[in-house]
């Protein structure tokens, strides 16, 4: 009874102090926005921002609403996540894979590799990487093209793109529906296998029926594609699709920053798995290749999984040093409609929710893949 | 009968180096595949480098007027600037002051790190610490001119709110730690839980921010906070959480028996946790505890973001001068080297304690 008494009152001091101190906090809030005549609301988020976002999936102009805006630097956000997770993912696993081959000279480089990233800021390396770029890159009128289909300058990349149209949502339709195919057939091929022992193939079939379809409307003589190419006029290039250096920077400089903790990671996971698993593998006579795709990766992803995860989340709040470079991802947007409003405590509870929100679903997907791997090994 | 033969012991035959290395890359066709790619790959970037560096470079106490013409790197841009990466605006007859403060830091960083000095006595240390480098900085006693706050550039700036950030951060990074390892007080349990996840999932960034913007807001009218205050103060939010999570990591590996041994001893609550229990839990935690103090380093770099003159900005500040405006490369390969040099030590701090410990 009385150790029940006092953990009562311990909470209750905690908990009464805290309640204090953020009522304090909150009316000071309160008086000081009083006295620039700004009450907390969101109402302002469907009025024009009257800034522009220079590199966005979606089409926003000055005139757009914040509210637009800011889902404009959300889809920013995610693509360059994905876009750096993809590039870390790669390099990580090469050069894990580099660091656990037993080869002399391979295990050393990758070694150099992980230490170089894992003592230098992030920060310096972005900074240094877009320093170079733009200075070793051509100006826009002298830049550089790839047999006059891609341009490269140091504003940004620029390419053919197929014009809008009913070609385009086919297009996007089979490249949606072509993984779906293959996870189906693929489980029936299991399945299959399961019952006769043989597996007939999946991925190069459906892959080339995707192909077909992709190519079926042409076949027919619809000429559904129709390029839209960059073209320079005056200072830019119009038409096409481009993607800023500041963009690309920023993809290879988290990819290799991010890509030294995966090498790291993958390297731990190799070595998990038991030396009898090499030895077996290759006692069975299997290559190199062969010995890793099948046996040891399988093993070794298990072990990786929940420090993986853990990484592809510090590379989606990473992503926010885009800022750096003038990207105009969610934290940028934040800070430029910040200073035109002067409302932080609700643009800054909206960026905290969707990054929060982000991370939320970045952990589910893993736990749900953690969850699958796991119970292969059932 | 039978009869045993002894066969005489034989040395490993004699191999040279030369043909070890060749066994090493080129024991096999797999092998010789990789070394012949990683030996260009090495040639090409190592070619790149040695002619950016020396070959096309302007030596150190070379003629500043040949850079212009130089295909490689400026050495005398270091030269002319390093003061001012270092130091920044601070004035610069007094620039012994920065550098006396930066060395004392650097000294209370490498006093912490002896295992036998661990203990209470660093509370003192860290308390002194402070005091001098604030009054060495700010100035204003007799014999020493105030300098105003925003003239802390650099290296200092830079040193005061990573150590400065971590030490503050590291206590109250224990007690989030200890509240959400127990269960007999679950609000206060939920409100460490809520603090850790909530900083865990932003961006670093968003906390600086958030100290940036919503800080001052929070404070009564008559108060206004230096953004070296607010931004420390963001930055020992931040670490706390991560340095709660390692250490939440050791405490879990503390068996059940030891709190019951201590109980059993007649401990009361603070002798159990800081005698026994926090002691193991932190030498368990300890190689989490460095990888997040290394990682909170090299992002204090971040604030160069929200406007604070770190050495980042200090380094983009020196190839600002139009003079030398296209030296750039050099002032972040100077930052990159001390980041390099620091951090490797942490690092070889880190395995020394490891293999100590093991």
């Amino acid at each position: 009874m009385r150790v029940l008494r006092s953990q009562f009152f311990w909470q209750a001091v905690v908990v009464g102090t805290l309640v204090w101190l953020g009522y304090v906090l909150a009316s000071n809030i309160e008086a000081n926005l009083a006295k620039s005549n700004i009450k907390l609301s969101f109402d302002f988020l469907s009025g024009q921002a009257g800034f522009d976002i220079s590199e966005s999936l979606l089409s926003v102009s000055s005139e757009s609403s914040y509210a637009s805006v800011i889902l404009a630097g959300v889809i920013n956000t995610v693509t360059l996540a994905i876009c750096c997770i993809i590039g870390a993912t790669v390099i990580g696993v090469l050069m894990g894979i580099l660091r656990s081959s037993g080869h002399y000279l391979g295990e050393r480089v990758a070694a150099f590799y992980i230490e170089i990233t894992r003592n230098l800021p992030k920060l310096l390396i972005l900074l240094a990487l877009y320093l170079a770029m733009v200075t070793a890159l051509p100006v826009v009128r002298e830049s550089w093209s790839l047999f006059d289909v891609i341009h490269i300058s140091n504003r940004a990349v620029y390419f053919p793109i197929i014009a809008q149209g009913a070609g385009l949502y086919w297009l996007f339709l089979m490249v949606a529906l072509w993984p779906v195919a293959l996870v189906l057939l693929g489980r029936v091929a299991a399945r299959a296998q399961d019952k006769t022992g043989k597996r007939f193939p999946v991925f190069w079939p459906v892959t080339a029926g995707a192909l077909l379809l992709i190519a079926a409307p042409a076949l027919l003589g619809l000429a559904p594609y129709t390029l839209s190419w960059p073209e320079l006029k005056g200072f830019d290039f119009a038409g096409g699709g481009r993607i800023s250096v500041q963009f690309c920077v920023l993809v290879l400089a988290l990819s290799i920053y991010h890509g030294g903790q995966v090498a790291e990671l993958v390297r731990g996971a190799i070595q998990s798995v038991p030396v009898g698993q090499f030895e077996a593998a290759k006692a069975s006579g299997l290559s190199f290749g062969q010995m890793t795709r099948l046996v040891i990766l399988p093993q070794a992803i298990r072990a990786a999984v929940p420090s993986m995860g853990n990484q592809y989340l510090n590379i989606t709040k990473n992503t926010s040093i885009g800022l750096a470079v003038g990207y105009s991802d969610l934290v940028s947007v934040m800070t430029t409609s910040i200073n035109q409003t002067f409302r932080p405590i609700e643009l800054m509870t909206v960026s905290m929710c969707v990054y929060l929100g982000i991370c939320l679903i970045v952990s589910w997907l893993v736990n749900v893949y953690n969850a699958r791997v796991m119970a292969v090994r059932a | 009968m039978e009869q045993t033969v002894l066969t005489p012991q034989k040395s490993p035959p004699k191999i040279s180096r030369l043909t070890l290395l060749r066994n090493r890359l080129f024991g096999s066709a797999r092998d010789s595949v990789l070394s012949v790619i990683l030996l260009l790959i090495i040639a090409t970037f190592g070619w790149i480098a040695i002619d950016w560096l020396l070959i096309g470079a302007v030596g150190p106490w070379g003629d500043r007027d040949a850079c212009a013409a130089a295909a490689g790197a400026c050495w005398p841009f270091l030269v002319e600037k390093h003061r001012l990466i270092l130091f920044g605006t601070y004035p610069w007859d007094e620039q012994w002051r920065p550098l006396v403060a930066s060395l004392l830091l650097l000294g209370g960083v490498g006093a912490s790190m002896v295992p036998r000095w661990q203990d209470a006595r660093l509370i003192w240390l860290w308390v002194g610490l402070s005091i001098a480098f604030t009054v060495l900085m700010r100035g204003g006693v007799p014999g020493l001119d105030y300098v105003q706050p925003e003239r802390w550039n650099g290296l200092p700036v830079l040193l005061m709110l990573s150590i400065f950030g971590l030490v503050f951060a590291f206590p109250l990074g224990i007690v989030l730690a200890l509240a959400r390892h127990q269960d007999q007080l679950p609000a206060v349990r939920a409100i460490a839980v809520m603090w850790i996840e909530l900083v865990r999932g932003v961006p670093m960034i968003m906390v600086l921010f958030l100290g940036l913007f919503v800080l001052p807001l929070m404070m009564p009218d008559d108060i206004t906070l230096n953004p070296l205050i607010t931004t420390m103060i963001a930055l020992v939010i931040f670490h706390s959480a991560y340095f709660a999570e390692s250490i939440r990591g050791g405490l879990q590996t503390v068996p059940m028996g030891q709190y019951e041994a201590a109980d059993s001893q007649g401990l009361n609550w603070l002798q159990k946790t800081r005698l026994i229990i926090l002691p193991q839990a932190i030498k368990v935690a300890m190689p989490g505890i460095l990888n997040t103090v290394l990682g909170a380093y090299k992002d204090t770099s971040l604030v160069v973001i929200i406007g604070i003159h770190d050495i980042m900005a200090t380094a983009k500040m020196s190839f600002s001068d139009p003079v030398w405006q296209r030296y750039g490369l050099e002032a972040y390969l100077f930052v990159g080297a001390w980041f390099l040099a620091t951090c490797w030590c942490l690092s070889a701090y880190s395995r020394w304690l490891e293999r100590r410990t093991s």
